[in-house]
């Protein structure tokens, strides 16, 4: 005879048991990445409702796994010891520039793991060291990933000033690479903070660097940027032309993941252009070259997402529903916590276009899983943002107003001036 | 790029009945040139002989993406890589969104059988191994020529209209339903539906509103299983402003809004026992507190409550009270699975069409006899629902006024291996078979080997050798 099999628990149960410890973090990721939905729920009326909270775990399987998990946290601290060790023994050697690489390693490592905190107590340690350099491009990168970081999180006021401190030296020590990297830095946090004539103008300069090195992945890099920025100024001949000359150098190296998220831009252009043919057409060869050398699984949950919103605009809900549905299975399987509050936020407006009011648990779920994060407030205000915009679809005004002034008062705390432009305009068409 | 006519091919039967009669196969083979292949490209352009098929190769599958979508392909002959099984996922994932839907052949290296069987599953033509065989490849791809289907006119159905749903169907288990529904609408009795996921509760619970004397009242339904735990208490009962974390207005819950109306609690199972007892409180005393509130605020509702899991049996595991379950089920109404409805499949196929078929503006007005088919082998473990949303994906495929097997989910032609009159269906080896049934029954439990070593009445480290053994 067999032993009866017990019912799984839920997510939300089991995240319940789960304190809040930096060092479970590991138990967390794996519980949500072995998460499954009851096939029973998967037809029955709950099912169009299913978040990772309403997934069902197995205890037994999670104590199945948990050596696998030790492996990768043990992997993990080899990696950081080792870049620790490195970085003392190139001290002993006197070579600075080495012990700087090494401690960036370490950084990187932690980032990967969505460790940011401890990340960038590796590159303060590393910048630190990299000021003292006769050698400064080991400063230049230092603060390089510093600015990355602060922009992941959404401190882009912190990350511009990195990037300019970074610009300034790489241009005087003639550092191209470095110089190029920081535009990149700086066009994006200008963008982020709704600066368009500012960013434009950076990716222009860090183009101008790229073509002057001849570096073709860089300069395919940077037309794909303001390919973008056009794209979302509303210049398509402008974007289209870009994107070409984009598509261009970077099909010339093979660059996998940089011609993926290309097609991505090129799909977003024809679906502005109401050329919804193109675009999926653009978005299922961005998934082939995701596909085709190393898995991105972000960037793969970034294409999905596209289609599905392709999908919603042309009212075909049904493979817009699938497409999110693959989406959120690659990011509970990757553990993308910041991309399942995405996802969560456009199902729930799917929802709100079908008037359907239980649509709300989607918003909740995303709420739920933001706080977990350590993660940009903007993304945060996003969905308060679109949960306003769901409400007040419904008719429920007073709700509305709340999530939108609440998105609002987010938005102006990080000095996104454009999105919080965008509430006021949907908390003024409420009140009129 | 080659144009040639397989003499195989030509001597299979005719493209039947066939509005797009293909007057040329095309071929796309990808990855199929260089030394990993082992030729495979040259010895396809062998195989297939001179004139009427049209052979283009591409190197991977961005570029046979870019290509899918330049044109009409019948068939893609994928190599697959070393990770095997992710790659059949991408190849499955990417032709669904191709124009006219290819047919996949996957070509592996030693594919293990678990592969072949999730192939299968997927709809995969065929999966051949590496060297390839002529015979197997030209087999497969006879496969890929369209079958005799004979079209049969839907039938006009007449449903009872229950708002912007409805009841459909003739069989004698849902003429028992109806005379139920008949009997108990016009009471105020408390109702509890039974049935499995997708057999319609809702839309019973509907007809019985409508039909009740709080017809011109509000029908308020509530999922219970889809709502957060957390967050149920106040959607039922309502909150005041400030309450909890998050509790940013005040809010009439869903037992306040269907005052003078029916309240209609979906999985209702799914709740938990402090709820339970809250729930119990409102149906006896017919007054609720909001969270947060001190106040008992009257309602007067008709309850109807509906579940798919035996409450009985949850009765004895402690998951649900006796008492409440004493309460809700004054009548109970058991709504029959798909399966045992006979040939109300046919009805409710005939309504769904012709309801997407205004929704997406397409004239369909018959089925093909090999589709009919596919649909009454199916298992429909979702039931109408499964069957709902099969139907208006075929819809949204369709292009003339026949639905026919090409247009069914890729999993329904994997199905077609199934059907009884299939020339080429091979029979089985007893480890294929084996195989084939622990694959099925692995996919019904989800993956979960604890139940499905149950199902099977074998012990769970028996399946888990055996699912080694068979790649599964």
């Amino acid at each position: 005879m067999t032993e009866p099999t017990l019912t799984p628990v839920r997510v939300e149960k089991a995240l319940g048991l789960l304190p809040e410890i930096e060092a479970l973090e590991p138990l967390r990721a794996l519980l949500v990445s072995i998460s499954r939905p009851d096939e029973r729920t998967l037809w029955s009326s709950s099912g169009p409702y299913l978040t990772l909270g309403k997934r069902g775990v197995q205890p037994e399987e999670l104590r199945h796994r948990m050596p696998q998990v030790f492996h990768t946290i043990t992997e993990h601290l080899q990696g950081l010891y080792g870049a620790y060790v490195e970085a003392l023994e190139c001290q002993q050697r006197a070579d600075g520039t080495g012990a700087v690489a090494a401690l960036l390693r370490a950084g990187r490592s932690e980032e990967r793991v969505a460790r940011l905190n401890q990340a960038r107590a590796w590159y303060d340690v590393a910048l630190r060291l990299s000021q003292g350099l006769q050698d400064r491009r080991p400063e230049v990168e230092s603060l390089r990933s510093l600015g990355e970081l602060f922009t992941g999180l959404g401190q882009y006021a912190e990350a511009a000033r990195h990037f300019q401190r970074a610009l300034a030296i790489a241009e005087a020590e003639f550092d191209q690479a470095g110089a190029v990297a920081a535009c990149e830095g700086l066009g994006h946090t200008a963008l982020a903070l709704g600066q368009g004539v500012g960013a434009r103008a950076w990716y222009a300069r860090g183009l101008r660097l790229a073509e002057a090195a001849g570096d073709q992945r860089q300069i395919g890099r940077l037309e794909r940027y303001l390919g973008e920025l056009a794209r979302q100024q509303g210049e398509a001949t402008s974007a289209g032309e870009h994107l070409r000359r984009a598509r261009e150098c970077l099909e010339a190296v093979d660059a996998t993941e940089e011609m993926a998220a290309l097609l991505n831009t090129q799909g977003r252009l024809e679906a502005q252009l109401g050329r919804h043919a193109e675009a999926s057409r653009a978005y299922r060869e961005a998934l082939a070259w995701v596909q085709r050398v190393s898995r991105d699984a972000g960037l793969e949950v970034t294409i999905r997402l596209s289609l599905a919103e392709l999908h919603l605009e042309a009212g075909r809900f049904l493979d817009g529903e699938e497409e999110m549905r693959r989406a959120e299975q690659v990011a509970i399987a990757d553990n993308l916590t910041g991309r399942l509050v995405q996802i969560y936020t456009v199902m729930g407006r799917l929802r709100g276009r079908q008037l359907d009011e239980t649509g709300f648990v989607f918003f909740e779920q995303a709420i739920e899983l933001s706080r977990m994060l350590e993660r940009s407030p903007a993304a945060v205000a996003q969905v308060y943002l679109e949960y306003g915009l769901f409400r007040e679809r419904l008719g429920q005004r007073d709700e509305a107003r709340a999530y939108l002034e609440r998105a609002r008062e987010i938005f102006g705390a990080v000095g996104d001036a454009l999105d919080r432009d965008r509430v006021d305009a949907e908390l003024q068409k409420i009140t009129a | 790029m080659t144009r040639v006519v397989p003499p195989e091919l030509s001597a299979a039967p005719p493209a039947l009945q066939h509005k797009e009669g293909w007057q040329q196969l095309r071929i796309l083979a990808v990855g199929a040139e260089g030394g990993g292949s082992g030729g495979l490209l040259q010895s396809i352009r062998q195989w297939v002989g001179e004139g009427g098929t049209e052979i283009e190769s591409v190197p991977d599958l961005p570029r046979a993406v870019r290509q899918l979508g330049a044109g009409r392909w019948h068939v893609v002959v994928a190599v697959l890589g070393e990770s095997a099984d992710e790659d059949l996922a991408w190849w499955v994932d990417t032709l669904r969104g191709a124009t006219a839907a290819p047919r996949l052949i996957a070509v592996a290296h030693r594919p293990s059988m678990g592969l072949v069987l999730r192939a299968e599953k997927l709809g995969v033509l065929d999966v051949l191994s590496l060297p390839m065989s002529r015979d197997d490849f030209l087999r497969a791809l006879r496969r890929v020529r369209p079958t005799s289907e004979a079209a049969v006119t839907l039938p006009d159905v007449q449903p009872h209209a229950v708002g912007q749903y409805a009841l459909v169907g003739q069989s004698a288990t849902m003429l028992e339903v109806y005379k139920l529904i008949a009997r108990i609408a016009p009471s105020l009795a408390t109702v509890l539906v039974q049935g499995e996921s997708g057999t319609g509760k809702e839309v019973v619970a509907r007809a019985m509103h409508l039909n009740g004397p709080m017809a011109s009242g509000p029908f308020v339904a509530v999922n219970c299983a889809a709502i957060p735990e957390n967050l149920l208490e106040s959607e039922l009962f309502g909150h005041e402003k400030g309450s909890f974390t998050g509790a940013i207005t005040r809010k009439i819950g869903r037992f306040e809004q269907a005052g003078g109306g029916t309240l209609f609690l979906d999985e209702i199972a799914d709740m938990s026992l402090a709820l339970q007892a809250k729930i119990l409180r409102a149906v006896q005393e017919r007054e609720i507190e909001r969270v947060g509130g001190a106040e008992a605020i009257p309602v007067s509702v008709r309850l109807i409550a509906a579940t798919n899991r035996d409450l009985k049996e949850a009765i004895k595991q402690g998951r649900f009270r006796e008492d409440l379950y004493y309460r809700l089920a004054v009548v109970v109404i058991r709504l029959p699975r798909l399966a045992e409805r006979g040939d109300d499949l046919l009805q409710l196929t005939s309504f769904f069409v012709r309801q997407f078929g205004e929704r997406y503006d397409k004239g369909i007005r018959a089925i093909s006899d090999r589709a009919l088919d596919l649909l009454r082998n199916h298992a429909w473990v979702g039931n109408v629902r499964e069957l709902r949303n099969v139907v208006e994906r075929a819809v949204i495929v369709a292009t003339d006024d026949v639905l026919r097997v090409e247009h069914l989910p890729e999993e329904f032609r994997g199905e077609e291996a199934t059907l009884p009159d299939r020339s080429e269906g091979a029979l089985l080896t007893l480890a294929e078979a084996e195989a084939r049934h622990i694959a099925r029954v692995l996919a019904q439990t989800n993956g979960q080997i604890g139940a499905a070593a149950e199902l099977l009445g074998i012990h769970r480290n028996t399946l888990t050798r055996k699912m080694k053994e068979y790649g599964l």
